[in-house]
This record gives structure tokens, sequence and C-alpha cells, in this order.
């Protein structure tokens, strides 16, 4: 094989694409560029305007003694979906094809008031677990039998004192699982093996 | 051979987008190995070079502006993504770059595993010089190299798709 027939190798697929936008369409798309270009000044003006609203609100607030509202909101990633509710719960589900990078998923727990220490290739536990578990956590199905599921609902306010969520997630060959379950913070143990079963005292994801 | 700009000359922005968005995908899609992303990473592009086009169409090669700014843009994407791995799905061919599946794409998977194995440099070079048909001085100005160093990763990149290349063809003939 000599240098012209790598180079026609190469280039040989060339004729089999093609792209099948329109310009029409790429000149849309380029003024939408031109907008976002401008869109940081108007943003800066806009946060300018907001921080004074939310002073003054907040300024509101404190004199006529208004309870903070709760926030809600949803952190959407590749590898999980965080949904925060109105009501002081959110709902976990994870992606099982996307490996997740554990800080991330607990520094985003932590930004919705759920303790959790979330580990990657490890899981821990506590023995006996602390009590309560279920209305920490809750799931399509039967507490009795349950997993694995693809998204739990926490609820941070019944998670007792002293008490973190675990969630220890196994990558396998083609998916993931994330073991979860409530564990005293200052009594547990951790495996490296992957649980075949949902924990006794949890749930598994995947 | 397939015609792309090259000139320094007042360019139609429609004329050169019909001209080089095929090339352009094409060099995108060996890189990214995704035709969904590689598309949309191209559409983004062009798009960026239609809001600059004052300025892009003076580049000395505006079709390797629009490839360097998808991969620029890919590149944004994956640093963005790296911390979560996609698993590999099952059927997907070991050592093509992520989403390039064996069936249903327009690459042949050998040429697809061969281009990954190049470094990537010589694989900038290869899509500048073989996919873009830009002449060694081009791509030395495009790439901010000399031309020296374009011929060298060229011949070392030639090598290394026929060392890959070879067994694989050898291969099909004997099967």
């Amino acid at each position: 094989m000599n240098d012209d027939e790598v180079i026609t190798a190469v280039r040989e697929p060339r004729d089999k694409v093609h792209s099948h936008t329109s310009v029409d369409e790429i000149i849309s798309r380029g003024h939408t560029v031109r907008a976002r270009r401008r869109i940081p000044g108007a943003v800066t003006a806009l946060a300018v305007v907001a921080a004074a609203g939310t002073a003054l609100a907040l300024g509101l607030a404190g004199v006529l003694g208004a309870a903070p509202a709760r926030s809600t909101g949803t952190i959407r990633t590749m590898a999980f979906t965080l949904v925060k509710h109105a009501n002081g719960t959110a709902t976990l589900t994870i992606n099982r094809n996307v490996l997740f990078e554990p800080g991330t998923l607990q520094r985003d727990l932590a930004g919705d008031g759920i303790r959790a220490m979330v580990t990657v290739g490890r899981f821990c536990s506590s023995d006996p677990a602390p009590a309560g578990w279920t209305k920490v956590m809750s799931f399509p199905g039967s507490p009795a039998d349950p997993g694995p599921v693809r998204s739990v609902v926490i609820n941070p306010a019944t998670m007792p004192a002293g008490t973190e969520l675990s969630f220890g997630n196994f990558r396998t060959a083609n998916t993931s699982q994330t073991s979860v379950a409530l564990i005293n913070t200052r009594s547990y143990t951790c495996t490296s093996t992957a649980p075949t079963a949902p924990p006794p005292d949890g749930v598994m994801i995947g | 051979m397939r015609y792309v700009h090259v000139g320094t000359g007042h360019l139609d922005f429609s004329e050169f987008y019909r001209e080089s968005k095929d090339a352009c995908l094409f060099a995108v899609l060996v890189n990214v190995g995704d035709r969904d992303v590689a598309q949309d990473l191209v559409d983004e592009a062009f798009a960026r070079a239609w809001a600059s086009w004052r300025s892009v169409s003076r580049h000395p090669a505006p079709a390797a502006w629009v490839v360097r700014a998808a991969l620029n843009a890919s590149i944004s994407r994956w640093r963005k993504r790296r911390r979560e791995v996609p698993l590999p799905e099952p059927g997907k061919v070991a050592g093509l770059a992520a989403g390039q599946e064996a069936a249903g794409s327009p690459l042949d998977p050998q040429i697809m595993a061969a281009l990954t194995r190049l470094l990537a440099r010589q694989r900038q070079v290869v899509t500048m010089r073989l996919l873009l048909d830009l002449d060694t001085s081009r791509t030395a100005e495009v790439l901010g190299i000399s031309p020296s160093a374009v011929k060298t990763h060229l011949a070392r990149a030639i090598a290394t798709l026929r060392s890959g290349l070879i067994p694989e063809r050898q291969q099909e003939k004997s099967s």
C-alpha cells in the first residue's frame, strides 16, 4: 500500500457525506449567534436591576417578618437529574448509562439540604441502620422489595440528626447501579464489593 | 478533486457555504466520529462564520476556520462533560471515537479506527491537507507551525494510517 493508496482510502468516503442544512437555516442560526453576543451587556444591566430588587425584597421581608420562601429548581446533567420541590423534598433520577462525578452529585444534594456521602466503587452502610429510612426515601414499589428503581424522592426534613445518606455507585459491564442507604455519620463500614441486591435498609437505583 | 475556497478575495457567504459545507462536515466527522454531533458542530461554526463574515472571509482558508471553530467547540463540550463518562454500549467497535457505530455510518470503521490512532497534531494536519485540500504552506499558516513540520506530521500520519490499514485490508483479501 503506497502513500497515494493510503490518501485515497482516507479521502474515499468524502463523497458519501453531505450536509443537508440549507444556507437559510445557517443564516438564521447566525442571527442567533449575533444576538447571543449582545446578551452579556444586557445581562449585566439586568443583574444590576435584579440585585437591587432582591435587596429591596429582603429588606421588606425583614421588616414584615415574612417566612423565607423555599426555592425550587431542577439540576439536569448527563448523569442525573435532581428536582427540588416546593415542599422541601427532592426527586433524584440517575442515568445508569452515564458515570457520574461523585463530588458533583454530593454538592448538588447538599444544595438541596440533603446530607450525603457519594462514592464510586465503594458503598458504605451502618449496622444497625438508623431508624426511619422509609420516611427519608420514597420510591415506586414496596419498601420491602425496593428495587432497583429509576428514581427516589428524598425528604431531608425527616433525616434524623447524626445521619446522612450513603450513595455507592458501581459500574458493571454496560451499566451502573447506585445503592442508597441511611447511615450514622459516626458509625459505618464500607465495602468495595458491588451489592447484588438492594441494601436491607435502603434502595438501589439502576 | 473537491474544491474548497482558500482565497482571500471578497467571498460571498452563500457561495462559500455551498462549496465547502460537505468537505467541512466530513473533516469534522472524521475527528468527532458521530454524524449528528458533527452536523451540529459544523452548522454552529458556519453560523458563527456568517455572524463574523467580514473577518472570516479574509481568513487565508475560511473552510479551515470553520473546521477549527467546530473542533474547538467540540473540545469545549468535552471539557464540560469530561467528568461524566458515557458507558460503551453493546455493538460499539473498540477503538472508534465515541458515538461512531460500525453500522449505519458513512465512514469505513477501519479508516476511522486508523485515524483515531493518530496524534492530535497529525490528525489536524491530515484534516487540513487531505480532507480540506489545503497546500502545505496554507496548512502551516492555519495551524501556526512551519511547512517542514507539516510535511513531517503528514509523513508520520500516513505511515501510521498505512500500518493500521494494511493488516485489515489483507485480512479482507484473504477471507
